[in-house]
């Protein structure tokens, strides 16, 4: 236990000095964007990533790709740096359909682009809903305009302006302050032409740190108040560099794996451990979650990112309530294996679940309700997403044998049991406070929006699970089917009503993206499900 | 207990029994979640209307309903007496029940609109979503009286050749012989009957900065017609003898032309005077060398739409009726009207959402947009309204002005070349919110002690014998 204490502390040790190290002061230079001001850092990773889908190029950070585009736009001429995955949109541009990346030569020199972009124009005057083809088009739209603006230097807004609140791009700073910033790009290809040498650049990247804070201190000179950002910016370049949620499934998945020693070694003295890992990615899982309370200032909810980070913290708190009372390692099992599935799935598809920080809409500002009625129904989630788990477990053990098993089974339906009761008990009264909310805010306690209509259609189904198991409808394996399929519905509510029906008031421009994947696993699920009922039939004709 | 002593409540009992049972509660549950989740793919496909007249509201959605308070009932009689450890079970149930007579109060009895308020303007009227006809008939041109009232909904039930809604008049009738629920309108101009229509003008305004088209249309013959073009406004009509200290063009429709008047920002007196035809220019005399060109002259001219049709709705579609009067069709717009005319009466029909009286105004002060910084991205938007009684207050996103028993919220505002110029408020009220709390935390209340009570636990392997109530 002391060791992993030991470890932990000098993670943060190390992410801390990482930091601190030389030449990296340009990270935590303030920029405004998107509504707010952010670390250079998050900047260019965003910005990396609208234009190549991805927040390194060719294993170069963010940070050094995006300055290089404003320094010598010429140099990406012909690099393969703009993600299209779009086959329509390949297809009307005349570029093969298996390649992914392209280069602006290839994308935008063409009279191609010219019409598409036309296409696109006259589309939005007409005001419809926008479909797949033309979501992309817009996105090629965007990834061309960022290139071009960053390249440009308009788009990168380092200077806090004497009056106002609109920042100053490096293409409108005064000679004195493009002087300044000079420094900084002069400094900066010194540095990175002595790593690409492979010199010392001890020097350089001290030099490069001297020049960023130097402009930083006239910048502050210049708007003492808005530039006063410091901690944030600090805890937001530690956020991202840190990674907190990594660490947290990789204790989780530690966990999970101490489990299965556990089980497969029949090693009770090792269950201290697994509490520990289980404890650390918590511990790690929440101080993720907090440094972005931290940075944006409000409960970290308000998108699918968060909601799924949200929930795989939920699924952990429910586990082990539920393992400290029942005594039943297959909760853990399940309740670890969801939650690092939960959050691997938020760190490797930035395109569907947008890990950005962003301001929030105008309806969701500043209510203490929105927070507290989207915290207790996603947290229900949890708790079905636990059931969900323990449901692939129970198909796991009716595949090896119903009668070898009946105890396991028997406490996996336990648990699924109370993981439904523990939903629905969330559930109900979260939609309940959603109606409240939207009464004290809209004066209407119900509008039969999709978003709150998908989430009493997911209570109505737990419900309908629950009735038909007091009325002896389902058994045990009924249990077991019913906890992963009805999930399909909780699918619906949290994902698709943005990104299949992408109607209704709560979806704010979420998008579309990974529609194909998410169908994917709802439907192996169910062909799994499907499967495991035939195997089982099959089994008990032969049985009887 | 007393069930063999009491054998008229045994047979209540058994003839309650099928109505409370849970095999039917699951069955309500099941169906009620598969409507409205066709309700939520009409609602993407088209809107919030259209899901509200094809799902939510239709008799087999009240009949699911019904049918679910009845099973409620029934099952918390087949418990009765009830116990202590029923707490739980009653509450949830019950609590249901109130809240849906809450909602059922409100769906017949409570008031959701919504009102637009011009920034300066006051305004009085919610429109609601259903739809009225309204008819006024004239025998002079001039007094109107309203002669029906009709509420239609064409949504459910619309109108065909065969089966036209005919609309008595003094003289013949007016029959609504189609609807079209998604429609793109543009405007067309056509020539009307001489002595009833006005006059009308297609021209164009021209610099090397400015080029605009437009149509100038009478309502009446001698009515006033204007358009605002932010360098110079445009007027079809009779011209004053002083100008208003405006850059302002004055047309006056004749018999083969029109007589055009100008005056200039900062005189009173004409700046020019002339005549032209179709087809002719001439220069205002403005100091930012406009020409003007007259393309079309319409001595008596009518407005109609062309409609193109769409499969779904846009924030540009709109619904609209054909109607059929004298042998003539007309297409009438949403929100719209259309004056019909035989040698002896006018009339008058239109057709649009029903507007209510609130009962007081809404003066809508000031309009505030915040943006988030550095961007055009609204950030929060606020209403200084003020109202009578209560006097000034702020309305802004989630903080809404409740008065007279009525929520006034910030919904959204209209814009115009980026400035906003009219608020949107959604208006409220709401007769059945005290039975919606109420039932929800008698559920909330029922939800917290099923966790307490252990007779709904679901114990592995034991044998589930409770009351004898799942045969």
């Amino acid at each position: 236990m002391k060791h992993l204490f030991l470890i932990l502390i000098s993670l943060f040790a190390v992410s801390f000095s990482a930091s601190a190290k030389d030449g990296d002061a340009l990270k935590s230079l303030p920029v405004q964007d998107g509504g707010r001001i952010k670390p250079y850092d998050s900047f260019s990773r965003e910005m990396l990533e609208i234009v190549y889908g991805k927040s390194k190029f060719e294993g170069r950070a963010a940070t050094e790709i995006v300055l290089t585009w404003m320094l010598s736009p010429q140099a990406w001429h012909d690099k393969k740096i703009f993600e299209v995955r779009n086959h329509e949109v390949l297809t009307a541009l005349n570029l093969p359909k298996e390649q992914r990346y392209f280069s602006g030569e290839e994308l935008f020199a063409g009279d191609r682009f010219t019409l598409l972009r036309q296409e696109l124009q006259s589309k939005r005057e007409t005001k419809e809903k926008l479909n797949p083809y033309f979501q992309a088009l817009q996105r090629l739209e965007n990834q061309y305009f960022v290139f071009q603006e960053i390249a440009s230097g308009r788009m990168l807004k380092v200077l806090p302006p004497k009056e106002g609140d609109t920042w100053l791009s490096i293409a409108d700073l005064e000679p004195a302050f493009q002087e300044k910033f000079m420094n900084i790009t002069k400094s900066f290809v010194i540095n990175i032409g002595n790593v690409a040498k492979g010199e010392s650049t001890e020097q350089s990247a001290k030099d490069l740190d001297k020049s960023v804070l130097d402009f930083q201190d006239a910048a502050r000179a210049q708007n003492p108040a808005l530039y006063n950002v410091d901690s944030r910016i600090k805890a937001e370049v530690h956020y991202n560099n840190f990674h907190p949620f990594r660490w947290a499934y990789i204790f989780y998945f530690l966990a999970f794996i101490g489990l299965l020693l556990v089980w497969t070694l029949r090693k009770e003295s090792l269950m201290k451990g697994v509490w520990v890992l289980m404890a650390l990615g918590f511990i790690l899982h929440t101080y993720g979650f907090g440094l972005r309370m931290y940075i944006m200032e409000r409960a970290p909810v308000s998108n699918m990112y968060e909601t799924v980070v949200w929930v795989s913290w939920g699924t952990i708190v429910f586990a082990a309530i539920l393992e400290l009372i029942y005594k039943f390692r297959l909760i853990l099992v399940a309740g670890t294996l969801v939650a690092a599935f939960g959050l691997v799935i938020a760190d490797f598809a930035p395109a569907v679940l947008d890990p950005s920080l962003q301001p929030l809409e105008p309806v969701l500002r500043s209510n203490y309700w929105l927070t507290i009625h989207v915290m207790t129904i996603t947290i229900s989630y949890a708790a079905f997403f636990l059931a969900f788990g323990l449901g692939d477990i129970g198909l796991y053990y009716y595949l090896r044998g119903e009668q070898k098993h009946q105890e396991q089974i028997k406490g996996i339906v336990t648990g699924i049991y109370r993981a439904i009761q523990i939903g629905v008990a969330f559930l109900a009264p979260g939609i309940i406070l959603g109606g409240i909310w939207a009464d004290y805010s809209w004066g209407r306690f119900w509008g039969w929006d999709p978003k709150e209509t998908w989430a009493l259609i997911a209570l109505l189904g737990y419900l309908a699970v629950l009735h038909a198991r007091y009325a002896g409808m389902l058994k045990h394996f009924g249990m077991v089917v019913t906890s992963i399929v009805a999930f399909s519905l909780v699918i619906m509510a949290w994902y698709g009503v943005n990104f299949v029906l992408g109607a209704g008031l709560h979806s704010y421009g979420f998008g579309a993206g990974g529609v194909e994947y998410v169908s994917a696993f709802v439907a192996a699920h169910i062909l799994l499900v499907i499967y495991v009922s035939v195997i089982r039939s099959g089994k008990r004709k032969l049985s009887s | 207990m007393n069930k063999a002593s009491a054998p008229q409540k045994n047979l209540i009992k058994t003839l309650n029994k099928p109505l409370a049972s849970l095999k039917l509660a699951v069955f309500i549950i099941i169906s009620l979640a598969v409507i409205t989740a066709v309700g939520t793919f009409v609602e993407a496909k088209y809107d919030a209307y259209a899901a509200k007249k094809l799902v939510y509201d239709t008799w087999y959605m009240y009949a699911i309903m019904g049918l679910l308070v009845i099973n409620l009932t029934a099952v918390m009689l087949d418990r009765w007496p009830w116990k202590k450890r029923h707490a739980s079970f009653v509450l949830a149930h019950i609590g249901i029940i109130i809240l849906l007579a809450g909602a059922y109060i409100t769906a017949h009895h409570g008031l959701d609109g919504s009102m637009r308020v011009g920034i300066g303007e006051s305004n009085n009227l919610v429109q609601v979503p259903e739809t009225d006809l309204t008819v006024y008939t004239s025998f002079d041109g001039d007094r109107y009286s309203k002669t029906l009232e009709q509420e239609v909904d064409f949504f459910k039930k619309p109108p065909s050749s065969e089966k036209p809604f005919v609309v008595p008049t003094y003289e013949g009738q007016i029959k609504i012989v189609d609807y079209k629920k998604y429609v793109l309108p543009s405007r067309k101009v056509v020539p009307g009957e001489e002595g009833k229509a006005g006059a009308g003008v297609r021209f164009q305004l021209q610099n090397p900065n400015v080029n605009v088209v437009e149509w100038l249309v009478q309502k009446k013959p001698n009515a006033l017609a204007s358009q605002n073009f932010g360098p110079a406004q445009i007027f079809l009509g009779s011209a004053p003898i002083k100008g208003r200290g405006k850059n302002e063009i004055f047309l006056t429709p004749d018999k083969e032309g029109l007589q055009y008047v100008v005056f200039q920002k900062d005189s009173e007196k004409p700046l020019k005077k002339g005549f032209v035809k179709e087809g002719d220019v001439f220069d205002p005399g403005f100091k930012m060398a406009l020409s003007f060109r007259v393309l079309r002259y319409l001595p008596a001219a009518l407005e109609e739409w062309d409609l193109k049709d769409s499969d779904a709705p846009t924030p540009l579609t709109t619904s609209a009726i054909k109607i059929i009067f004298e042998n003539k069709e007309h297409w009438v717009l949403l929100n719209d009207m259309v004056k019909l005319f035989t040698n002896n009466s006018v009339y008058l029909l239109t057709y649009g959402n029903r507007r209510i009286d609130i009962g007081f105004p809404i003066k809508l002060h000031k309009f505030e947009v915040a943006r988030y910084q550095g961007t055009m991205r609204a950030a929060a938007y606020q209403s200084l309204v003020e109202v009578p009684k209560a006097g000034e207050h702020l309305i802004s996103m989630n903080e809404p002005l409740k008065h007279n028993g009525l929520t006034i919220y910030q919904a959204s505002f209209q814009e115009e070349q980026g400035q906003p110029v009219a608020s949107i408020f959604s208006i409220n009220h709401d007769p059945g919110r005290f039975l919606k709390y109420l039932g929800s935390l008698v559920i909330s209340l029922g939800i917290v002690l099923l966790m307490w009570f252990k007779h709904l636990d679901f114990k592995v392997g034991k044998s589930r014998k409770h009351d004898g109530d799942n045969a």
